[in-house]
């Protein structure tokens, strides 16, 4: 049976829009024990860009058979228009629905019939799609993936079709389970103005709003090459595998212009904003959030230590008080969802039959207003650390792993150098630089507070 | 295209300016479609390049070792990355629950890691997250697993840990009370998911009493019964070196790891293993049960009849049936309720081949007012497979999946351990391991026709919906289901013969 955490924790994954559970790329997730014997091994890699702007890495690990190709393009969620909510995701779909030499939903089924898996999914920053054959299918599938930059079929009946698949995928992953929209409910509190403010999978209503012409604008916006990145990860020869790259996608043109990208910014928020709400859910909730900063700033390391020391594992904070101790919670975590643009800390807590959530609400404030107090102690930054670099080495052993650790620190921190020079940041990290942190973002006015209750009756509406 | 109206509506709720925006952005959009066009008309027709040349695939060197006491320990050393994980199976999981104590080796192996003879709660978890490692325990239908995950220097500790948990938990009353709570809420929160409940209840309709059929969650009145003794009980019988399989797999010798394996588990006293013959599951008979959960704007549809278990003769063949039926490679339910109809997001079926038996179970959900349609497809989608044969380039796709899928399931070491353990655990032989996509492709057309006639029951399929049963009721009839059992979602229990609560002041 699903635990309570994953049940939650999955509402929260389900912003990231995959046909098949694909783990989010954590982001910087690199730390390393100070008495580090074991130190994992540094990503190796070639990066070149094409004539028409197409970023390539290559890394190549020969020991097993079996080839990764992922392509980043850097749109995502956060890239639609008022009144399209939904839409990246949509356009995701699209990509499945055939190109000049491959047919409608023949780009999967080829990939199976030699083996391969492939899939794709789509985020707040950016859509991925991914492959991973046999070594010797490395050609086929660089070139279906050149072939549906280079010559997307369009077609009106097909689009609508797969909106319907669409909606179906809402219903089931955010409409029909205890639990589902937690995390919509959540940031449609805490933004006001920024993009963040809206679900990945968008409303019923803008997905029926969507257009053919609008599959056609966000396709010459942003599916060109200069908004691409592709990284083939596992047993290929480099300069083979150069020649293709540059064979298939070299002949794409360079596309219309620069990709938009001024996206309205959150306003710092002025006060605490309180919200009660009530859903059909079989527990209450209690939400406790702060707006931080971006992945990547020099603030999101320090951030990433808190989230650990406040809730990674059954020595964390967060459980050992309010779950284990004071037994306020059947269930309780928290996060920094660093991505792209400021995004939020948040912890949430599902309150334990008999218990109230005001109780619970204090008390998930006051471990963070403690961390804020007094920092985090040594042994606890030690372990932080410890647990970083399991998480990084755990991180890094698939090529598809591999592949989304320098995908990510190419497209979302516009640095590859940083797939492993992070590592060095978490290593230094001082507790004084915890608390600073803390200080600086867990604070009354930076905090959302949200408590949901169950509708009475048990049923939605 | 003019970014400056967009940051208009961003800052603007009002619904007017949206629509004016809206239509500037679409014109605006508009724009750069004529290069698209022209550069698909440039773009090349040709056909798909070629494979380069195949490797040779081998499955990777294993060992397996046995300690006096019979622990069975499984070897696979690969040092690309700094990091061991050990992972050990007993033979026991829900399947050995008792009656009227079902969630009892759910709950055992949550308790493992929270108190041993000279470990707290506390100190367990404390020691486990200072190393930067990983524990966790839990069970299955039938089997119970610890698992831990250490950096290469850390494997010694991490199994001390493991033997600790493994051999000597506490079962504190303190710690039961705890855990038998998170249950109760588990419970409280899967009693309210349309996809739980769909799968609890075709287990149970297909499984019958058969432990298979129980829920391995427990019910509310199972975990209340729970004492202390019963997870001693629990734990004695089945946490014994005989019945148990552990996998060492990373950055560590054969050797190495084995030694470890023997200092930490090479006193374990062997100790006899408890007979388990329980009665026989139901035959196949029709039967569809709507579960109603007014408000619900999807329906969790399931549809399956029993089987036969993992070693069953059938089994290779078997799978790729329902692989054609809904699987990886195949996949008839996904390729005419999402792509062709658009009633859903996914659909699929799977072969549950377990220890002592099994079952063909399809799954899909779809929007309300599509139940009927739905749920009519997926069986005529049973009917079909069994009716017709396959075509040959059909199979061939299930197999090329199947066959050529293997490189990538032996790609990372726990991977290979996997698939070492599953032959262990089922009684499978070794040497099927290597010869698997050869086995894969042995079976022709004949043979799926033939274990599709035998063994598909779609005459005899168990039906389950879970939704907004006033909304689709009316439409099954049409649909090919006269009779109907109706259950409203609280008075659901799986425990009892007509899968109702007692009317006696259920309410609450």
């Amino acid at each position: 049976m699903t635990t309570l955490v994953a049940r939650v924790v999955s509402s929260f994954r389900r912003r990231a829009l995959a046909a098949l559970g694909v783990a989010l790329v954590a982001a910087g997730a690199l730390f390393v024990p100070l008495e580090a014997a074991v130190a994992p091994p540094r990503l190796q890699y070639q990066r070149f860009t094409l004539p028409n702007g197409l970023t390539v890495i290559l890394h190549s690990d020969r020991s097993t058979p079996i080839a990764h190709v992922q392509i980043w393009y850097h749109v995502g969620s956060k890239n639609e228009r008022p009144g399209r909510t939904g839409f990246a995701h949509l356009f995701e779909h699209m990509m499945f629905k055939g190109s000049k030499n491959v047919e409608p939903e023949q780009h999967t089924s080829i990939v199976s019939s030699v083996g391969g898996r492939a899939n794709a999914y789509t985020n707040e920053d950016a859509t991925v799609y991914w492959n991973t054959v046999p070594s010797q299918y490395l050609p086929l599938v660089l070139w279906m993936e050149a072939d549906r930059l280079g010559s997307l079929r369009i077609d009106e009946s097909t689009f609508v079709n797969e909106r319907e698949v669409v909606k179906e995928e809402r219903r089931m992953r955010v409409d029909n389970q205890p639990f589902g929209n937690l995390n919509e409910l959540l940031y449609k509190a805490a933004f006001t103005t920024h993009p963040y403010k809206n679900p990945v999978i968008g409303s019923m209503a803008d997905l029926d709003a969507a257009t053919i012409d609008d599959v056609r604008a966000f396709f010459n916006t942003f599916y060109i090459p200069a908004n691409a990145t592709v990284v083939i990860a596992g047993d290929f020869d480099v300069a083979e595998t150069t020649d293709l790259v540059t064979r298939y996608f070299g002949r794409i043109p360079a596309g219309a212009g620069k990709v938009p990208r001024d996206i309205a910014p959150e306003p710092v928020p002025a006060a605490e904003k309180r919200f009660t709400l009530e859903e059909a859910w079989p527990l209450p909730a209690v939400i406790v959030a702060h707006h931080i900063t971006y992945d990547g700033h020099p603030d999101s390391y320090p951030l990433h230590v808190l989230a650990k020391v406040l809730s990674d594992g059954n020595s964390s904070r967060i459980f050992r008080s309010l779950v284990y101790d004071k037994r306020l919670a059947v269930a309780a975590f928290g996060s920094a969802n660093l991505i792209e643009h400021p995004n939020l800390f948040y912890a949430v807590a599902l309150v334990a039959p008999g218990q109230s959530p005001e109780a619970v609400e204090k008390a998930l404030i006051a471990e963070l207003d403690k961390a804020a107090a007094d920092g985090v102690t040594d042994r606890e930054l030690q372990r932080a650390k410890n647990q970083f670099a399991r998480d990084y080495i755990l991180g890094r052993e698939s090529v598809q792993a591999k592949a989304g650790v320098l995908a990510h620190a190419e497209v979302l921190h516009a640095d590859i150098a940083t797939a492993d020079g992070e590592f060095a940041i978490f290593q230094n990290m001082a507790r004084a630089d915890v608390q600073r942190v803390a200080k600086k973002y867990f604070t009354t006015g930076s905090r959302v507070v949200m408590h949901v209750r169950p509708k009475t009756g048990g049923s939605r509406p | 295209m003019s970014r400056r109206a967009f940051h208009i509506v961003q800052t603007s709720l009002l619904a007017s300016i949206a629509v004016l925006v809206t239509s500037v952005g679409l014109s605006a959009g508009q724009g750069p479609r004529l290069p698209m066009v022209a550069d698909a008309l440039r773009w090349p027709t040709e056909r798909p390049p070629r494979p380069l040349a195949a490797k040779k695939v081998t499955f990777p060197p294993y060992e397996i070792r046995t300690l006096p006491n019979g622990l069975k320990v499984v070897l696979v050393s690969q040092n690309e990355q700094p990091i061991v994980s050990a992972r050990m199976l007993v033979r026991a999981g829900a399947a050995q629950d008792p009656k009227g104590k079902e969630g009892l080796a759910m709950l055992t192996a949550a308790l493992l890691d929270q108190g041993t003879a000279s470990r707290s709660s506390a100190q367990i978890a404390e020691e486990i997250d200072f190393m930067g490692g990983l524990l966790g325990s839990g069970a299955g239908t039938d089997l119970s697993f610890v698992n831990t995950v250490s950096m290469s220097d850390g494997l010694g500790q991490a199994l001390d840990l493991m033997s600790d948990v493994v051999r000597a938990p506490a079962f504190a009353e303190a710690e039961i009370e705890r855990q038998r709570q998170q249950a109760l809420s588990s419970l409280t929160v899967a009693a309210d998911d349309p996809d739980t409940v769909a799968s609890q209840v075709i287990d149970r309709l297909v499984f019958g009493f058969h432990p298979y059929g129980m829920p391995s969650g427990g019910t509310v009145s199972s975990l209340s019964s729970l004492t202390r003794q019963d997870f001693v009980t629990f734990h004695k019988s089945w946490f014994v070196p005989n019945n148990a399989l552990i996998a060492i797999v990373g950055d560590v010798t054969p050797d190495a790891a084995f030694a470890q394996v023997q200092r930490v588990f090479g006193d374990w006293a062997q100790a006899p293993v408890p007979a388990f013959a329980p009665m026989d599951p139901p035959p196949p008979v029709k039967r569809l049960i709507v579960i109603d959960k007014p408000g619900s704007v999807q329906t969790e549809i399931r549809a399956g009849h029993l089987a036969f278990e993992r070693r069953h003769a059938d089994h290779l063949v078997m799978d790729q049936v329902v692989k054609i039926l809904g699987g990886e490679g195949g996949n008839r339910l996904q390729q005419v309720l999402r792509t062709q109809k658009a009633l859903t997001y996914g659909a699929s079926a799977d072969l549950d081949a377990y220890k002592l038996t099994g079952a063909v179970i399809a799954e899909t959900d779809t929007r309300t007012e599509a139940t009927a349609e739905a749920v009519r497809t997926v069986v005529d989608e049973f009917f079909r497979l069994q009716r017709e044969r396959v075509y040959e380039g059909e199979l061939e796709g299930a197999q090329d999946f199947l066959a050529g899928s293997f490189p990538l399931s032996i790609e990372s070491p726990d991977a290979i351990a996997t698939r070492v353990l599953n032959q262990l655990f089922y009684d499978l032989p070794l040497e099927d391991l290597p010869a698997y996509p050869e086995r894969v492709r042995s079976v022709t057309v004949d043979d799926v026709q033939r274990v599709a006639k035998s063994w598909l029951k779609p005459s005899s399929l168990s039906v389950v919906l879970v939704g907004d049963a006033d909304r689709f009721m009316k439409d099954l009839a049409g649909a090919g289901f006269s009779s109907v059992e109706r259950i409203p979602i609280e008075q659901l229990d799986l425990t009892s013969a007509d899968l109702r609560r007692a009317q006696r002041g259920a309410q609450h």
